[in-house]
Formats: structure tokens, sequence, C-alpha cells
């Protein structure tokens, strides 16, 4: 590098790079450093989900909104090339206690400036008649979108190669130098990299990168497995989850939680997820949990009983003890940033966490407080 | 359903046959599973007629006589038309599964053979392109000629008695092409010299085609296929091609089916599953490594996984049948592995390794791709949207083409792309294997998926 | 000999024989259109491997013709 960077980013996927790109737009050099290729982590092991719907009323939901409103406009500013889709959500309930616990959530997520519309049997049909007739309730997020992740990183990341940035891909971090409490750059196997501003970009690796800074982030892989039918004709046109799914989200259940998502997509296939389960990084395919995926999808569309599967994938979603996003500077060590431990919503959440995180770097006045996702919040933890 | 045995031996071909035979004549309880009506694999398909198969195979004995040992031993019990569509440990067993059984083992021998390679080229789609192993398939298994007037080109030994075969049973050759140089037979002329039947075998082949009078040329490939009006194979082009696969010059040459192969790729797919360690051979396809007992090498202590025949390695049949016996003989922990047995294999990978010497697959193919030339069928993803990837996204290897275009995410899971994939990136280990690795082996609906009792 | 359908149409084939051996025997070389262009496939590896040569069989779509064997009174068509 011939100029010394005003920030490196260690970790190339949608969030860092999405980071990265709104360093960028505020005129900063930036060089991305990632020990893989772009988005080889869990960016690439997701559905794209963009969703409202999943949460409830809180910081994340906010950041939720500004994050779906930023993608559309991303979409225009880099000139799309992602496939951006307003897929919309359709969540339903199937128990009359989930009936009552989803229309609890909308009205409340209404109040918040979510778009929801608690709707019955015959408009639910409509909007998707493959589904089982015996479900009667459910809502429609009009606002829940979708993108391809892997694309839209990597253009992100073209953009900003063209404005001047810099990504060194098979790079590993092995260090971070600190100087009187402040960082001054990192160490790799390609090099020492110096500049004044850090950003722990790193998902579901994230704890050991603040470690080698000799800081503390307690995020954690939950594993997750999606399946993915041969094309078929469309058969799905929303995506399409049980209101149990909300619940799974925000558990704290270390044991396997099972909620299918359904949806359908614009290569033909059916994508069924999202299972979540604590066993570390935890390599090879559980049967048992697909084929809980698969019963609950059945449940959902009887129809899908005759779809033949053709593969099945596995990711690690980075998650922090009380599921949100770390978001903000290190307690400890002046200009290192932290921005992880997204879980599920990582794609849904990478430009308000960006926006958030780069507001913060500049100083600036953000549209949201970042209180809640500061890493300071496990500084009490770690004195346990 | 649960069956249990002491040994399960997965695919029924040379290397399997044998690992079943030895296994069992030392005392131990076999399940054989193979996906076929018979028992054979690709090298002894046959139709199941008696005086069919004698006729299409030129030394169907041995096959039949070893085909029979298997289903005549009372130790072994034959799963056919069996097709095994995922396979993981559970509980320090070994599971697989097929559409009506559970299989549990703690020792697999893992002999599900090879496939074709196929290399894209302009028109590979097109009906009428098909491998020389299909050719060979339809010959073998169904009696039936693949067309009209066949082109059978590529390069490899395999070339010679699939058009042998055509041509001995009335079908007409139009040309056999071999991309590799004549004088580069020279390179492996003192191995070939050692191992006579091969040479016998191979002279029998340009004896049947020089009967009939089919044209065989050394030098040339089948850069391009093109389709007539009904949308099927109507012509090729020929080209003659250096060393490196460059074209020097071409002419055209009609006929209604093309049979190419550019030898072959180990199918590898459970490996992945089962954490089994592979590595990449020197002709770039994955394989499962082996010790000197044929066993593969994984983090379990309580279970035993074999390797043999062409998933260890393109080697032939020669090959296979000696990885088969000294890994039937391993997994049944049987201390008679003869040194003999262990000397056969050596020549077997020597003349192996020299035959892969002799037909290389230059990179001078990726000239003959334009931009509209799929690469990948499944997905109809071209040459150009590819090299976008590459160029305008930062796609470094496979693994990023395919999450960023969808290369090799189709049916066939990257079977047929892959490896053509990983040498357009002149991909490394770690992409290739990733690439071979399929956890649903073949597809299942999703019905069937979700029986209960599955494990 | 038996009979089966081929897009309504009965053809003969021989029993033992595969569904794609039996289609070019019949001179039937074309075994679906694809997803996004619409190009016409046929048999390509012969042995299961590669998911060319799909056909709907008995009302089963994604069947593969070179490893399905030929039934009588078998309902094969073209996929779409």
């Amino acid at each position: 590098m011939k100029n010394n960077p005003d920030a490196i980013i260690i970790g190339a996927g949608v969030i860092g790079v999405s980071t990265a790109l709104e360093l960028t737009s505020a005129g900063l050099k930036v060089l991305i450093l990632d020990r893989g290729s772009v988005a080889s982590g869990t960016t690439s092991a997701g559905e794209g989900n963009i969703l409202v719907s999943d949460k409830e009323p809180g910081p994340e939901l906010d950041l939720a909104l500004r994050s779906r409103n930023a993608w559309f406009e991303l979409d225009e500013a880099i000139g799309g090339g992602f496939e951006l889709e307003a897929k919309c959500g359709v969540v339903v309930a199937r128990t009359e206690l989930g009936v009552g616990k989803l229309r609890r959530l909308t009205t409340a997520q209404r109040q918040h400036g979510i778009t929801a519309h608690d709707i019955c049997s015959d408009e639910l049909h409509e909007l998707e008649p493959n589904l089982s007739p015996s479900i009667e309730y459910g809502t429609y997020y009009p606002q829940d979108a979708q993108c391809q992740p892997m694309l839209a990183t990597a253009r992100m990341l073209s953009s900003i190669k063209n404005r001047g940035g810099e990504f060194i891909s098979g790079a590993t971090v092995t260090g971070i130098l600190v100087q009187g409490g402040r960082v001054s750059g990192v160490v790799t196997n390609r090099g020492r990299f110096s500049a004044p501003v850090v950003i722990n970009a790193a998902g579901t690796w994230a704890g050991p990168i603040a470690e080698l800074a000799g800081s503390y982030l307690p995020i954690a892989p939950r594993r997750g497995f999606i399946l993915v039918s041969v094309p078929t004709r469309p058969l799905i046109f929303h995506k399409v989850y049980d209101a149990d799914y909300v619940a799974n989200v925000a558990s704290n259940n270390s044991d396997l939680q099972t909620s299918a998502v359904v949806e359908g997509t614009k290569s033909g296939t059916i994508l069924i997820g999202a299972s979540r389960e604590r066993v570390g990084f935890r390599t090879g395919i559980d049967f048992t949990v697909l084929r809980i995926l698969a019963q609950q999808a059945i449940e959902l569309f009887p129809i899908l009983s005759d779809i033949q599967l053709l593969r099945a994938y596995r990711g690690f979603r980075p998650y922090a003890p009380d599921h949100l996003p770390v978001i903000g500077e290190d307690p400890g060590i002046r200009g290192l940033w932290h921005n992880a431990g997204h879980e599920g919503a990582g794609i849904g959440l990478a430009p308000g966490s960006a926006q958030l995180l780069s507001d913060g770097i500049l100083g600036k006045s953000s549209f949201m407080s970042s209180d809640a996702f500061s890493p300071s919040r496990f500084t009490a933890e770690l004195a346990k | 359903m649960i069956i249990n045995h002491q040994i399960l031996v997965l695919g029924g071909g040379p290397a399997g046959l044998n690992a079943a035979k030895y296994a069992a004549n030392a005392g131990a309880d076999v399940g054989l599973i193979d996906s076929g009506v018979r028992l054979g694999g690709q090298y002894w398909r046959h139709t199941g007629d008696i005086s069919v198969d004698h006729a299409m195979h030129h030394n169907f004995d041995q096959g039949s006589l070893l085909i029979d040992a298997v289903l005549t031993n009372p130790q072994i019990k034959v799963y056919l038309e069996c097709q095994i569509w995922s396979v993981s440990i559970v509980n320090d067993s070994i599971v697989l599964r097929s559409l009506f059984q559970i299989f549990q083992t703690q020792k697999l021998i893992i002999a599900t053979g090879a496939y074709d390679r196929s290399i894209p080229f302009p028109g590979w789609d097109i009906p009428g392109v098909i491998t020389a192993g299909a050719a060979q398939a339809l010959l073998k298994g169904s009696g039936v000629i693949a067309g009209k007037n066949i082109v059978v080109a590529g390069t490899g030994p395999f070339l010679l008695p699939v058009a042998a075969g055509i041509s001995r049973h009335g079908g007409n050759i139009v040309g056999v092409l071999e991309a590799a140089y004549k004088t580069s037979w020279v390179k492996g002329i003192t191995t070939l010299i050692r191992s006579p039947f091969k040479i016998v075998e191979g002279f029998g082949y340009i004896k049947t085609l020089r009967k009939n009078k089919v044209e065989l040329r050394f030098g040339h490939a089948v850069t391009a296929a093109h389709a007539g009006a009904d949308g099927l194979l109507e012509s090729v082009t020929v080209a003659n091609i250096d060393r490196n696969f460059n074209v020097k010059s071409t002419y055209s040459l009609k006929c209604d089916v093309a049979a190419i192969s550019w030898g072959f790729t180990p199918d590898t797919s459970i490996a992945g599953a089962l954490d089994v360690r592979q590595r990449v051979n020197h002709d770039g396809s994955v394989i499962i490594e082996v010790d000197d007992d044929q066993r593969a090498i994984q983090s379990n202590a309580l279970i035993e996984i074999y390797a043999a025949g062409e998933s260890t390695g393109i080697g032939g049949s020669e090959l296979a049948l000696a990885e088969g016996a000294i890994a039937g003989l391993a997994a049944a922990h049987d201390p008679g592995i003869s040194n003999q047995l262990r000397k056969l294999r050596r020549r077997a990978q020597k003349f192996a390794h020299t035959l892969s010497k002799v037909y290389p697959v230059a990179s001078g193919w990726q000239s003959w791709l334009t931009s509209e030339t799929l690469i990948c069928r499944c997905e109809e993803v071209t040459y150009q949207t590819v090299r976008e990837a590459a160029e305008e996204l930062g796609a470094i290897d496979a693994r990023g083409a395919k999450l960023m275009t969808r290369c090799g995410m189709g049916m066939c899971q990257g079977r047929i792309c892959g490896r053509s994939i990983s040498d357009l990136f002149d991909g490394n280990q770690v992409d290739r294997i990733q690439f071979a690795s399929r956890p649903i082996i073949t597809p299942i609906t999703l019905g069937e998926l979700a029986q209960e009792g599955l494990l | 000999m038996i009979t089966f359908t081929f897009n309504g149409v009965e053809l003969f084939a021989i029993s033992g024989q595969s569904v794609s051996a039996a289609l070019l025997t019949n001179n039937e070389r074309i075994t679906r259109y694809t997803r996004i262009n619409n190009s016409p496939r046929g048999l390509f590896c012969g042995i299961g491997v590669c998911f060319d040569c799909l056909l709907i069989i008995d009302g089963k779509p994604n069947q593969r013709g070179c490893i399905t064997m030929v039934q009588s009174g078998m309902t094969v068509e073209i996929q779409k």
C-alpha cells in the first residue's frame, strides 16, 4: 500500500464491506483484510434475509428498519446487480396461543413504524395458494426483503476499489498493534499495516480478533442448516414462516431450535431454513435437524412433500449473549471498533450497522443511539 | 428398518466386488450395496443376457466369475438398486441411508468408482454430444448403438474399447480422435512393456478399428459441436491441436453422436460427509487418501473406513481389483495380505501413473471456449459470466464463482463442471476438495426426508 | 418386446433396457428443455451423474432416463 489507510477493516463479509463502503463514501481511505476471499464466511451461508418481521420492538428493530431502507438506497447508488427484491413476508400462526402472540407482536411493531397487515384465511391463501388449508391466521409484512448477499458484498467491494479502497485476500490477522491504549495497526501473514482506526468485522470469529488486542467479545457460533430443493415451477411466493420463529431467534436455549422459513427463489429452488444450535464449530451434517426442517416445511406447505431436496448447507451465525449486535468502539482500546455479532440478521442489519459505526468513528450524530449495541456492555461480565 | 453388517462395501464394480469377496472369505459378514440393477459397475456393466454379454465384452469371463463368486457367497448379502443418498457418523457408527433402508456398520469400504471427465466446449450441451462412457453404457448395458455416425474423441485408453465395441457391433465410427500425440506413447513404453496384457488388449482394439476401416487420428480433438435446425447434433469441428491443446487447424465432420471423454473423475461425494481426508491427485482430481492397507484417514477411532479402486485415484480395473482385495482383507482384520498382492498393486499403480502422463489434459482447452459457451450445464452459466465474476466481482476460486454465478450449484452438484471451474481458477487443494463434497449424494423428496426413524 | 408411451405416443422397447436406450432406439434424442434458455437436452453421461437426461416418468419429474429401466406401460414425457 502506497499510502497508509485511514482505517483497516478486518473481515470482507457483508458487515466489514458495508462498513468500508460507508467510510469510503465519507472520504476515508480503507484497507480491507480477509483470511479468505470476499464473503467467504457466514455471509455466503445464509438466505439473504432483510427482515423486519422477526424483530420485537427495541433497538434492533429500529436498526432493521433503517437498514432495510438503506439497502434500497444502496441498490440505486451502486447500480444494483445483487438481486434485491421486496419479497414481502408472510408470518403464520397455527395455534390459538400463536395467534394471540402474533397479534400482540404486530400491534407493538406497528407502533414502531412497521407495516404489518393482520390477515385471515382467504387473504392468506390468496397470497400463498399452496399453504396448508388448516392455517387460518397470519400477518403480511410488505417491508420484508431479500438480496443475494454474496453478490451484494462483491458489488460493494468493487465500488470501494473503484474509489481507491484496497482489499487483500488471504491475509490472516495475527496481531493488533496497540500503543498507549490506542490502536496503531495490524500484523498479518501478508505484512504489517498501520492505521489509526481498526475495525473488527470478523463475524463469528470476532472474539479471537478482539483477544489479539487484549480485549474481550463474547461472540460464539450458532449453527444453522438450510435445505435447498431442486428447481421447481413457482410454488411459494413470499418468505413464509411460523410465528414461533421469532421466539426461537430470541431463545437462550442451547438445544436445537427449528422453525421452518420457506421461500421460493428466482433460480427456481425453494429454500428451507433455519435451525439454530449452539454446538460450537461442529462440522458435518446432522440429519435429525434436516428431517425436522423438512417436516415443518411440509406442515406449512404439504405440496413440498413431493419436491426433491438437492442440497443442504451450513453456516455459523455469530451471536452475543443478549442477541444484539456489537457496534461501537472498544471500551479499553481507542481506535479499535467492533461491528460484529449480528447472528442470523447480518445481511438485513449490515447497511444500518455500517452507518452507525461510521458515524461513531467520524463523531457525527446518527439516525439512532448505538448505546444498546455498545461493546462496553460486556465489561461488567468480564469483571466477574 | 436398520440393517447391520460387520463390513459394508459401497459400490459393486471391480474394487467393491473383490473387497466383498476377500472380506467374506476371511470370515466377515459383508453387505455389498450398489445403485445399479446388476453387479459389475461401469467396467463390467452387462445386460444380464449371457450370450449378449460375452459378445459385448472382450473379456467378460473374469467379471462374470467374480460376480458369481460374490452372489453365491453366503457371507455376502447384496443390495441392488439401492441408491444411498446420505452418509454420516451417528453415535460412533457409520450410517448409510437409502430410500428404503438404513445401513449401520463400523467398517465401510468406499468403492464408488469414477465417471467420465468432461471439459466444456462450444456446443457440448447439444443433444447427441455424450460421454464415451455413455456410449459404452448404452452398448454394454442395453445393447444399443448410440447413433448412426459416431465420432469418438477426447483422450485416454478408454476411447479405443468404446470405438472398437461400437464398430464390432455394426456401428459406424466416422473417426476416433485422440488428443495425445502418437510419439508421446514412447514416454510410457517401458511400463507398457511390463504389462503385456494391456498391450495385447490395445492391439486388439486397433485391429478391430483397422479391419472396419475406422480412422484413428492422434493430436486431434473436437473443439465445437453444431446443431441442425432440429436442435440435434449435425456436425463437429475437429481441430489439429498442439501439445498444449491450442488449435492449429480445423475441419468439419458430420455426425449425429460425438462421444467425448477426457479420462475419468473419481466419485468421492461421500468422503466429505464422513470427514475422510482427501487430496488432489497429480491430474487435478480429488481422491481419498489411503494408507498401505487402503485405510482412509479420519478422526473417529471407533470406526474404520477404507477406499479402493478409482476413488483413490484413476488406475483401471487391475489396480481396482488389487486395492479391493487388500481393503477387504484389511477390513476383515486378516493378517494375510500377501506381499504378492501389494506388489501387484504397486505395478498397477505405476502403470496407471504412466498412462496418465501419456494422456495429459493440457490447459489449452480454455482457448476453445467462447463467451457463450456453457461452463455449468445445469444452471446454464456461460464462460462470460464466470469471467465477469472473476474480473469484476473478485471471485478468486471455484467456491466464489459458484456462489456468485450459480455455476456448479445445479442438479449434478458440480460433478460435471466442478473440475473445469477449479481449472479455470487454477484452484488450490482446499477449493477443489470443498467443491467435490456433496452431503446429499442424490436428490430425495422432502417427504422421504421427513420420515421418522431416519437416524 | 414391451411398450411404453413417450409424450403420449406408444413405442416399443426391450425389457431390461434403460429408458434412455429405449428412446434412442426410437430415434428420440431430446429428453427435456432447459429452465433458463429453453434449450433441448438429451442423454449425456449415461450413468446417472450429470442429471441432463431428466424426464417426467409416470408423472414424477426429474427422473434420470439413463438409470431408470423401461417398464411395460410406463408413461414418459419430455420435461420442460
